[in-house]
């Protein structure tokens, strides 16, 4: 009995012998004004297992280590790891940090016991018995003056195929992962510009942020002040840019607390041009999409009235043709050339276009409600001639049928450019579509675009050249093609509705009205120019038609944009820029400010969030009078470039007072909210001073 | 009310104007007028025609103190007095806080670590000190002979207070004055200062 009892015991002491061999601390260390200790969150560990490993530094009160961005001085906690081949181990989780103000500096860093985790992998071949951790810490103390510290620690491990937790240091644990920051899933980007960093994070919940910090070193001033705002589900972040920034990662990590709890965000670097860095390769698939849907849109192309009579005579010729199937497959490939050529002859068209569209001012955007009042006439236009109301382009489709009965490669070469333009009257929704895309884009992106929107309406006479068999399955032509026509007049209709809506939002609800009857007048005009088509015209139909069709230019020449319109709507209280009205108020001795600004621009956007949407702005340009003209320069117009470079600007924001009598006053590129009411103030004492 | 409005208006401006002032890569480098270790005063017009290089420095401090235990900031002195560069070294702490020595105390660090200034220049107010933006030990700055301001930032390119990294970093401090010397652009105008921060 007493023999047992004492095996009992032995055993008992054996283990309590080989744990303590294998502790899961090392113990607190002592070094100046620190105390840090090395700590594992499990006592034994098996293969293919991840842990935690904590450093746990304990600064005596009112000295503090530092975040991974210390701030203006000081320097970060560093790790160094020595672990057995195939063990790996992360970098630092760091807590969401403090800031230590010292002006005229500021510190990011940690008060306090404070819990730096790394996460270790031992891999799952792992065939040691036991685990030595080794690692050598370095880290700078400060309370007014810094210590640096440095120290080994080594902490063995037990490895068996069952893990064990170190119960005793859960909590150790659980507050070093309560401290960190919670990823966010959040879209983000960040910008330095003029001198400010500043960044937009996708916040729908309207997350209460007090403060942010930045892990990035030298890129914000991390003493100066910190502007937080919330607009249309984004939060918005700003703050000077550092005075030693000489780099800026293409991501960072932005810390934003909100009273206890913190958050992390990864945020991407937007250049001023325009797309986020990581957008290259969303760039691409995007263009690959855009070239995949501009061929579907040329297949569809063929199945328009315009166009499916030259295809199908096309195809029947091919059908009947005696056996030559090579000449066959060289008519389809000049066929081909035709339409290819055509399209690249569009492209340029419209690039051209745009190039003198940019220079003078109008750049493809739909801010002038003259352009958009036309493009609601020509879509609705268009739609009446789908409805069948009149016939666009009958003379061309005409000869384009003629030209496309002419044998040969040079017949077939143009029935291909033929076919282009007299389908040119039913093919805008798809064009518009390309369009849209292709204004956005580079020369030789938008002729990439258009040539593979051409491909895409030639490919049915290729693959007809190379098989007999889809000639016959071809549906024949019918009525059912005049349906489909009219069915597709809605989506024109549609696209007018949406014009006018633009319209009544920029121009306000008069103009809307006066465009709405320039539409009656103009669906008067192609009734009587349709009926004459049709033979059932009368006497003076002809000149009655182009009456209506002078009072449709008329009313939409008229268009006066309305002042007090643009509140209506989205309570917008600006309008858009042009050199011309700004020149038109200030002969009519008229205070204005001008604010040129881009959408990729966050600068801008924070500016105007900031401190020109606010009810005191508004209300301060009430007050003052004054009439706030607004330029969009996203495509880099060249008139606004200009206006730009008239006050040594290459880049927005830009933003200019104009006082009767006095001097242009050009606004700081960081606006705060009083800054237009200060400077308004100063510029009326001044004027009525003088 | 109002007078709240007007008042946070006053201080918003205060702060606005009080922002305007850092030093720019290639503008003139601040002005000063300090007195050195020796009595002597010096102002920047005073070296006109040569190169300048400013160190400020806190001889307690564990990053400055890394410098000179390991030779590198007396090595790098040295150089420069060789090729006819004026060495500056500049003391802002606030008197009272770490790194505020008296004259004779400036010259017996001078003298005890073989230190090659032309000049210890004793900026107790601190203004020298806020004009450059300078906000550690130590943080180094290049100014070319026509007074531009041609270099700021840190010595060199590893932040910490461990000589052993010394020579594995890239000295950006003497890259730069090598070049201003050599009459190249300066590759890397601007870095990132590390050390202690200035006791103003």
């Amino acid at each position: 009995m007493i023999r047992q009892l004492l095996m009992v015991f032995l055993c008992l002491l054996l283990t309590v012998l080989a744990t303590s061999a294998q502790a899961v601390s090392t113990g607190w260390k002592q070094a100046p004004h620190i105390q840090v200790e090395l700590v594992s969150s499990h006592q034994t560990v098996s293969p293919g297992q991840t842990f935690l490993l904590a450093l746990h530094l304990l600064p005596q009160e009112h000295w503090h280590t530092y975040w991974q961005n210390p701030g203006d001085s000081g320097m970060p906690t560093q790790i160094r790891w020595q672990l057995p081949e195939g063990v790996t181990v992360s970098e630092i989780q760091w807590p969401a940090p403090q800031a230590f103000s010292i002006p005229p500096l500021m510190n990011y860093g940690f008060e306090g016991s404070t819990v730096l985790l790394s996460e270790v992998t031992l891999p799952v071949d792992y065939s040691g018995t036991g685990l030595l951790v080794k690692a050598d810490a370095s880290w700078l103390v400060c309370e007014e003056i810094c210590i640096p510290g440095d120290m080994t620690f080594e902490l063995p491990l037990a490895v068996a195929r069952q893990p064990a937790v170190s119960e005793h240091y859960r909590p150790l644990f659980e507050q070093g992962k309560a401290a960190q920051p919670v990823a966010l899933q959040r879209t983000a980007s960040y910008q330095l510009q003029d001198g400010v960093f500043s960044a937009v994070i996708e916040s729908k919940d309207d997350l209460l942020v007090d403060a942010f910090f930045v892990a990035a070193t030298d890129l914000v001033e991390h003493a100066r002040e910190q502007e937080i705002s919330w607009q249309d589900g984004s939060l918005l972040i700003r703050q000077p840019q550092n005075t030693y920034f000489h780099q800026a990662p293409e991501q960072i990590e932005i810390v934003l607390t909100s009273g206890p709890q913190a958050f992390v965000v990864q945020a991407q670097r937007l250049d001023a041009g325009g797309a986020a860095q990581a957008g290259t390769d969303f760039g691409l698939a995007a263009f690959l999409l855009a070239l995949l849907l501009a061929a579907g849109g040329g297949l569809i192309l063929n199945l328009m009235p315009c166009v499916f009579p030259v295809l199908s005579l096309k195809a029947i010729s091919l059908a009947n043709a005696s056996g030559d199937a090579a000449r066959q497959k060289r008519d389809a490939w000049s066929y081909t050339l035709g339409v290819l050529a055509m399209f690249a002859v569009l492209a340029l068209a419209l690039i051209g276009l745009r190039a003198a569209g940019a220079a003078v001012g109008w750049g493809f955007q739909l801010q002038n409600p003259w352009l958009v009042g036309a493009l609601a006439y020509l879509f609705f236009a268009l739609g009446l001639s789908l409805s069948g109301l009149v016939h666009f382009g009958s003379r061309l489709m005409q000869l384009g049928s003629n030209l496309g009965q002419q044998q040969g490669a040079k017949g077939s070469f143009f029935t291909g450019v033929l076919a282009v333009i007299v389908a040119s009257p039913c093919t805008a929704p798809f064009m518009g579509a390309a369009l849209g895309y292709a204004v956005t884009q580079s020369a030789p992106v938008a002729l990439l675009v258009f040539l593979a929107l051409g491909f895409g309406m030639a490919l049915p006479f290729l693959l007809l050249a190379y098989s007999r068999r889809l000639a016959r399955l071809l549906p024949k032509p019918g009525a059912w093609m005049d349906t489909l026509k009219q069915w597709l007049a809605y989506p024109l209709y549609l696209t007018t509705v949406w014009l006018l809506w633009v319209l009544g939002r920029q121009a306000g609800v008069d103009a809307q009205a006066l465009v709405l009857v320039g539409l009656v007048c103009l669906a008067a005009a192609l009734w009587l120019w349709g009926r004459q088509q049709l033979g059932r015209g009368f006497r003076l139909a002809p000149q009655l038609s182009w009456v209506f069709a002078l009072l449709a230019i008329l009313l939409l020449v008229l268009l006066q944009p309305q002042q007090g319109a643009q509140q209506s709507a989205e309570n917008r209280h600006w309008e858009p820029w042009s050199p011309a009205r700004l020149a038109e108020l200030q002969a009519d001795q008229q205070p204005v400010l001008v604010n040129m600004t881009a959408d990729w621009c966050i600068t801008c956007l924070v500016n105007e969030r900031v401190a020109l949407n606010t009810d005191s702005s508004r209300q301060a340009l009430t007050d003052y009078g004054v009439t706030y003209l607004k330029g969009d320069w996203t495509l880099r117009g060249a008139e606004i470039h200009a206006y730009l470079q008239q006050y040594q600007r290459d880049g927005v924001p830009l933003y200019v007072l104009y006082w009767p009598g006095q001097e242009p006053k050009i606004l700081p590129q960081i606006l705060t909210p009083n800054t237009l009411r200060d400077q308004l103030a100063l510029l009326a004492n001044a004027s009525s001073g003088s | 009310m109002k007078l709240k409005q007007l008042f946070s208006a006053l201080a918003l401006a205060g702060t606005v104007t009080a922002v305007a002032a850092a030093p720019q890569i290639g503008a003139p480098a601040p002005d000063f007028t300090v007195v050195d270790s020796h009595g002597q005063t010096h102002s920047l017009a005073d070296f006109a025609g040569k190169n300048v290089i400013l160190e400020w420095t806190n001889h307690e401090c564990p990053f400055v103190v890394k410098h000179y235990v390991s030779d590198n900031m007396q090595g790098l002195q040295q150089h420069f007095a060789d090729a006819d560069t004026v060495w500056l070294s500049v003391i802002s702490s606030k008197p009272g806080s770490q790194g505020h020595v008296s004259p004779a105390k400036a010259n017996e660090l001078t003298a005890s670590r073989g230190a090659q200034p032309a000049a210890v220049l004793l900026d107790e107010s601190g203004d020298m000190g806020r004009a450059f933006d300078a906000r550690v030990t130590p943080h180094m700055y290049v100014i070319g002979a026509d007074g531009n301001l041609l270099y700021m930032g840190g010595i060199d390119s590893i932040p910490t207070a461990n000589p052993a990294d010394i020579p594995k970093a890239e000295p950006y401090l003497a890259n730069a004055g090598n070049q201003v010397i050599a009459g190249q652009p300066v590759g890397k105008p601007v870095t990132r200062p590390y050390g202690c921060s200035i006791k103003y």
